[in-house]
């Protein structure tokens, strides 16, 4: 390699590492906080029992069909995840640590950084919630990797839009059941798509009908995603 | 004559001047709009409607209204999103304003677009079952752009200050855009529709006749016409609240 071009890539290279390092921070504080206090993991455990044992207790003896089991998971899997990611945003505003995010990282790695975490917290979640719905309702799956899937990519477009949602609802008053009424409008493409395929593995309707839905939701989640970026300093600016 | 009082009358003429001029322009629109519509509606009622399907027969003449009220609520939902890309740009109220207009705009006609394609469908697709709400793909698409829209002004009331306000509520529309264009992408792959067009159903051209097509259009160009109209109106409106309050209320 020319020894002119050295300074060039080395400078690329760290600025890149110093954006990773940032966001990866970002991503460890909010692990650690969250394994010291375990609010949003009890919680987000507690709601999803609580809404399944509800769901089986209304339900009874009946057979539900699998449209509607697809149905009822993603709703609860739906409300679970806005109740839970709320917070990521409003406890740095509680907590008065806002400014100082602001003054040591850029926009882009507090965001990441909280999405990255939002995702591996509503997969853990998702998976729990799912594995106990399965199990309550007695319904036996047989294409386990394809469900899993189909709910990690309905993960990524749950955290994408939910994530940004949550900073803007940071800079509000009494920001409790706020992030519900914004986010299920935008939600819709999403629940739509991932009930239709949820409902064909259950049916098992084979990969070729799933792998069109999969593709959807993982433009969904990229689009989404890439808006957020483009519009997350417009929230998190003073 | 004494010089201050003669400066303010020069500007005060000045500015009534040019005011005039351009109100009086924005009044001949308006007479126009008004006499457009006027003729629309009555082609609406008095030309003849005839379509070869049996059970539409004379409600086809709800095309000259519930269509160009779809039109005009998608039409307000984009411009909307243009004032909101203008509003992070430039930092400016005057243009939240306008996103505040066109989003009401966009919810008006949005509802009545919704009640006039409600009461159509029920005595048409859904004639002799009792059923109101059909969940087809464009009514959904209406109704998620009507809870955008509801999800919206919620969040401009939970917000305080007005640059802070004017900020993350553009941010909310412009992120709701993206979701729109993703159901405008899914709901067709997974849901059939009964509309005209899509899923195998004949296309506009082909059922409606040559006199309809000659009402309809000038009903989309007077239905906006009105829109404008509506927006121009309460954009003067908030002007002068701003004025006389001192601060603008939503």
């Amino acid at each position: 390699m020319p020894k002119k071009n050295m300074p060039h890539t080395t400078q690329t290279h760290s600025k890149l590492r110093y954006w990773f390092n940032g966001a990866y921070a970002v991503f460890e504080k909010d692990v650690r906080l969250e394994l010291r206090s375990r609010y949003a993991l009890n919680m987000l455990l507690m709601f999803i029992a609580s809404t399944l044992f509800l769901v089986v207790v209304s339900l009874g003896n009946e057979v539900i069909g699998t449209r509607v089991q697809a149905a009822l998971v993603w709703v609860i899997l739906l409300f679970g995840s806005v109740i839970g990611l709320g917070r990521g945003f409003v406890s740095e505003v509680d907590q008065g640590t806002v400014l100082l995010l602001q003054l040591h990282t850029r926009g882009s790695m507090v965001y990441a950084g909280k999405l990255a975490f939002n995702i591996v917290l509503l997969f853990l979640l998702n998976v729990l919630a799912l594995g106990a719905f399965l199990l309550l309702m007695n319904i036996s799956v047989e294409n386990l990797w394809q469900l899993a899937l189909v709910l990690f990519l309905g993960t990524l477009g749950l955290s994408g839009t939910t994530t940004l949602l949550a900073a803007m609802i940071a800079r509000t008053r009494n920001s409790g059941p706020l992030l519900a009424v914004l986010a299920f409008p935008l939600l819709i493409p999403l629940l739509m798509s991932v009930v239709a395929a949820t409902n064909t593995i259950l049916l098992n309707g084979g990969w070729e009908r799933i792998q069109e839905t999969c593709v959807t939701l993982v433009a969904f989640a990229g689009s989404v995603i890439s808006a957020s970026v483009l519009l997350f300093d417009y929230v998190w600016r003073e | 004559m004494c010089g201050g009082s003669d400066l303010a009358y020069n500007l005060g003429y000045g500015l009534s001047f040019s005011q005039s001029n351009m109100t009086l322009v924005v009044k001949r629109i308006k007479i126009g709009i008004a006499v457009w519509m006027t003729a629309v509606i009555l082609a609406a009622f008095v030309l003849s409607a005839a379509t070869k399907l049996p059970i539409l027969e004379q409600t086809a003449r709800n095309l000259y209204f519930h269509v160009p009220m779809w039109f005009t609520m998608m039409m307000a939902y984009f411009v909307s999103a243009y004032f909101a890309v203008q509003v992070l740009r430039t930092e400016d109220l005057v243009w939240d304003m306008k996103v505040v207009e066109a989003t009401r705009i966009a919810m008006l006609f949005g509802v009545l677009g919704m009640l006039t394609g409600i009461v159509w469908s029920r005595f048409t697709w859904f004639l002799g079952t009792g059923k109101w709400w059909g969940s087809d793909p464009k009514q959904m698409m209406a109704a998620v752009q009507l809870l955008i829209s509801g999800a919206y002004f919620v969040l401009r009331s939970a917000l305080d200050n007005p640059r802070l306000r004017a900020r993350i509520s553009a941010v909310y529309t412009l992120f709701s855009v993206v979701s729109m264009i993703f159901l405008l992408y899914v709901l067709p792959r997974l849901t059939e529709s009964l509309h005209p067009g899509t899923g195998g159903n004949p296309a506009f051209d082909k059922i409606t006749d040559p006199t309809m097509r000659l009402v309809f259009y000038p009903a989309i160009l007077g239905f906006f016409g009105i829109a404008w109209w509506l927006f121009d109106q309460r954009v003067r409106l908030a002007r002068v609240e701003e004025d006389t309050e001192g601060f603008y209320i939503q």
